[in-house]
């Protein structure tokens, strides 16, 4: 009792500390909270493996570093280390890597593959997996239960060098639902692709999607100002909730409140147990979306998209939030009118923890060209970008998103052998990814058909998937 | 503000030693001098003298390409996404179909125009993606982008045409019912412009200029089995046909090639994104340059791309076809002169020739390298600003204020 009360007390005061969790935690208490019931445990299996030895590489490690000429050592999917001439035992693959680059796994923090799923057809546009879209409030949604573990898109994306993706719930209503955190290795279930331990997200989202949906309805809200209100009474509901099962577990005495799978998910984020992203593009909103984070002690992980962010970048810096972006998309909403190349490296510039992201599957194939464009916009205007930091954009830092900060995201020993093997400078239009190794195992070979996955819809059918290298 | 043009053209421009593409089939040159006069290309050689009259601009082994060209955009008739009334790719009055011209909307104040430009894009097809009279969709114009009100290069440059899964309910749901309609609205021009006392409805003017071969038929279609469609339509017909989209014309490259049939798509697609285009892959472009077809690049995989950032999309995309196979000077082509010859502008445009228009672009890197930039670019031989709105934008909030300075907001 009385340890459980004590972690009560740490997150009442923290509310937010990055905390790994597995899906059900072990509490010594016999009743427990149940804002994080039902979450799956992950079934996923590293695929087939040997210890691997890649040699003479130019090494960006997602610590800041750059090697030339380096060896990467791994040993049961872990990096075991990264230095000049590393021996390896016997029975250990030697991969020549002369000439070419390596860098950890993509991670994107911000996919809608497996929702977003090929072929798209008129049954998607009657109803479409990517949110649910009834209502303005649908946080008891968990997208993995709409996640199609055989949609290709996870295919294009592992081929291309991401390990690891977080699937957010679309943008459409207010408060859209929990994510999910994926390796893009296709299997049965949503399961045996989730990221073993990895922290649970939800997803939110301000500005104009949900005025612009539910308002021609006639429904609430038609407003921003109405937008802020929901948030508000939903968080005030909430907080209630919260306080009555921690009450009661903490007396042990009594009934059980009545449970509420929306308010849990709530409750879950004011626990700092869900890292809260939210779909924001305006410098305003975000700024108000913070200011009641404040009110109700919950913390924002990362705005999304956010745009407009280099007006606002002190917001980040105060408030420890990442700010996941595009390298140049702008105009196609109002409310995008405002977006800049030079967004990222501004906000790099001023210590933001900044990310890329896809949103789709076209750039969610190609994220190190997002940061190269980036990163060559932010070297016009004098920011100095060099390879070795530009590739945390798209690493370590989206690690810092997913919570996973402590073993992905970095080539450092003991991390996930989370590797690509890119045939040149990944911030060439020219290179490709040419081996991806999730957990330290083969999950593609540009040159190896037997590391070449192909998605269950294309067989049959005159795909034009295959890659000639 | 972007102030007007105060880039007057002066008298004579030499640009030299530049590493130029001048696009005219025999590979680059090194140390190219080359002399802009009265806003055409007057000469380009290696290692020319510039003319004593000329401002010289030493290009210190900087690319230097034709300005580039998009073979299909909405710019200058599409300004922010979701607000409908600023937008006018597309009409839903059913009176106009092929006659539907774009020419009347296009602005030339639109805040992406300078963004396009700025990313290296001269020329532009500007299109229409939709209309009330399936299959036609209406005629696209050629566009300029010089920095004056009249950015008009070709009007009605051609007509164009949609056929597959994107159109089908205007159609009655069948395929079939496109082809059907197509075919029917080409014999009945042909018929009707045949009669002595002929009186061809708007719709058959356009089509006319089709008929007899003036502009070519754009065919927007991604599936083989309606780029065949297209290939047996432009021999039954006689007329000049482009495929656009063409996922799948890898699969049909040989036929394409054999019918002289130029095809404009965009190297991006390699996602099986609808039934269309299930055969969707990244060296289509390559498979189809090999075969011998003329190919112009665009770039819609990502919607944003297709007007918003017009210029840095298509140069990615280009990018990706060498990535996957296609030789450079060859992609390069798919975003100068074979667009040009495309649509009908390839007389004063698409090659650093002697006598074309000045339209040129030097690089800080390769310009098929998506992180490249123009460090200069020329329209007509008048060097063009490169301030955005979005640069203006980073200038008023990069470096932020000071405590004790004025905001952003009052910057200029």
């Amino acid at each position: 009792m009385k340890r459980f009360g004590l972690r009560l007390a740490v997150c009442a005061l923290v509310g937010f500390a990055p905390t790994v969790h597995a899906a059900v935690k072990a509490r010594p208490a016999a009743i427990e909270l149940p804002f994080m019931a039902g979450v799956p445990v992950s079934t996923y299996h590293p695929l087939p493996r040997t210890d691997l030895l890649i040699r003479d590489a130019t090494v960006l490690d997602g610590d800041g570093h750059r090697f030339d000429n380096a060896d990467i050592l791994i040993h049961d999917g872990k990096i075991v280390a990264v230095g000049a001439h590393l021996v390896a035992k016997p029975g250990v693959e030697i991969v020549d890597a002369k000439g070419r680059w390596v860098t950890p796994g993509i991670i994107d923090p911000h996919s809608h593959d497996g929702t977003y799923a090929m072929p798209l057809t008129s049954v998607d546009n009657q109803a479409s997996d990517v949110a649910e879209t009834a209502t303005p409030e649908e946080e008891d949604t968990w997208i993995l239960n709409g996640v199609n573990t055989a949609d290709a898109t996870f295919i294009y994306a592992l081929r291309n060098g991401v390990t690891t993706l977080q699937v957010l719930p679309g943008s459409t209503p207010l408060m859209s639902g929990r994510a999910v955190t994926l390796h893009p290795i296709p299997a049965p279930s949503v399961t045996d692709m989730m990221v073993p331990d990895a922290p649970a997200g939800a997803k939110m989202a301000c500005g104009d999607n949900a005025k612009l949906h539910f308002g021609p309805l006639n429904q609430k809200p038609n407003s921003r100002g109405a937008e802020a209100a929901m948030l508000r009474e939903a968080f005030t509901e909430a907080k209630a909730y919260r306080d009555a099962w921690v009450k009661y577990a903490k007396s042990g005495r009594g009934a059980p409140p009545e449970r509420d799978i929306k308010l849990d998910t709530l409750a879950a984020i004011l626990d700092g147990d869900l890292r809260l992203n939210i779909h924001c593009y305006r410098a305003d909103d975000m700024n108000n979306w913070t200011r009641i984070a404040h009110e109700f002690n919950f913390r924002i992980t990362a705005f999304h998209h956010a745009v407009e962010a280099y007006k606002t970048p002190q917001l980040f810096t105060d408030n420890h939030i990442c700010a996941v972006v595009w390298s140049d998309w702008w105009g196609f909403k109002m409310e995008a009118n405002d977006g800049i190349r030079e967004n990222a490296a501004i906000l790099d510039h001023d210590g933001v923890c900044v990310t890329m992201h896809s949103d789709g599957p076209v750039i969610g194939q190609r994220l190190n060209i997002e940061a190269a464009k980036a990163a060559g916009a932010g070297r016009r205007l004098g920011l100095s970008e060099p390879p070795e930091h530009v590739i945390t954009w798209i690493t370590s830092n989206p690690a810092k998103v997913l919570g996973l900060e402590t073993r992905m995201g970095s080539l450092r020993p003991g991390f996930d052998a989370d590797v690509v093997v890119w045939s040149a400078d990944p911030f060439s239009i020219y290179s490709h990814a040419d081996l991806v190794l999730v957990d330290g195992a083969k999950a593609y070979d540009r040159f190896d058909p037997r590391y070449q996955p192909k998605s269950d819809f294309q067989l049959g059918r005159p795909a034009g998937e295959e890659m000639q290298p | 503000m972007i102030a007007p043009s105060f880039f007057a053209a002066v008298a004579a421009v030499a640009i030299i030693h530049a590493t130029a593409w001048p696009m005219t089939g025999h590979g680059k040159i090194d140390n190219a001098t080359l002399v802009i006069r009265d806003g055409k290309i007057a000469s380009v050689e290696a290692g020319g003298a510039p003319p004593a009259d000329a401002q010289v601009i030493d290009a210190k082994g900087a690319t230097l390409t034709p300005g580039l060209m998009n073979a299909a955009t909405q710019l200058g008739l599409v300004e922010t996404g979701q607000a409908d009334e600023t937008n006018d790719m597309a009409t839903t009055n059913a009176t106009l179909g092929a006659a539907f011209d774009v020419t009347y909307a296009l602005n030339a104040n639109s805040v992406l125009l300078p963004v396009a430009r700025a990313d290296g894009l001269t020329r532009a097809v500007s299109y229409l993606s939709g209309s009330g009279v399936v299959p036609f969709t209406g005629q696209a114009a050629v566009i300029d982008l010089n920095d004056t009100p009249d950015i008009v290069d070709q009007p009605r440059a051609a007509v164009y045409a949609q056929v597959g899964s994107a159109s089908l309910s205007g159609a009655g749901g069948s395929r079939a019912g496109q082809w059907q309609l197509l075919r029917n609205a080409l014999s009945d021009a042909r018929d009707a412009l045949k009669l002595k006392d002929a009186k061809p409805v708007r719709e058959q003017q356009a089509l006319a200029r089709v008929l007899d071969g003036t502009v070519p038929l754009v065919i927007m279609a991604q599936r083989e089995s309606d780029i065949r469609q297209a290939i047996a339509l432009a021999k039954d017909y006689g007329i000049r046909v482009v495929v656009m989209g063409a996922d799948e014309a890898w699969r049909c490259a040989d036929a394409l090639a054999a019918a002289h049939i130029a095809v404009v798509l965009d190297p991006m697609d390699n996602l099986p994104i609808s039934f269309d285009q299930i055969g969707a892959r990244l060296d289509n472009a390559a498979r189809l340059d090999k075969a011998g077809v003329k190919l112009a690049f665009y770039s819609s995989g990502n919607p944003i791309y297709l007007s918003y950032n017009a210029g840095l999309g298509m140069r990615e995309a280009a990018g990706l076809a060498v990535a996957n196979g296609m030789d450079y000077d060859h992609a390069l082509a798919a975003v100068t002169r074979n667009p040009a010859e495309i649509f009908g502008i390839a007389n004063h445009y698409g090659t650093l020739a002697p006598g074309m228009d000045a339209d040129l672009v030097l690089w800080d890197g390769d310009p098929l390298e998506p992180s490249s930039a123009p460090l200069k670019v020329f329209v007509k031989g008048v060097e063009a600003p490169l301030v955005t709105r979005q640069t203006e934008l980073r200038d008023r909030y990069y470096p932020a204020p000071k405590p004790g300075e004025l905001p952003a907001e009052y910057r200029k």
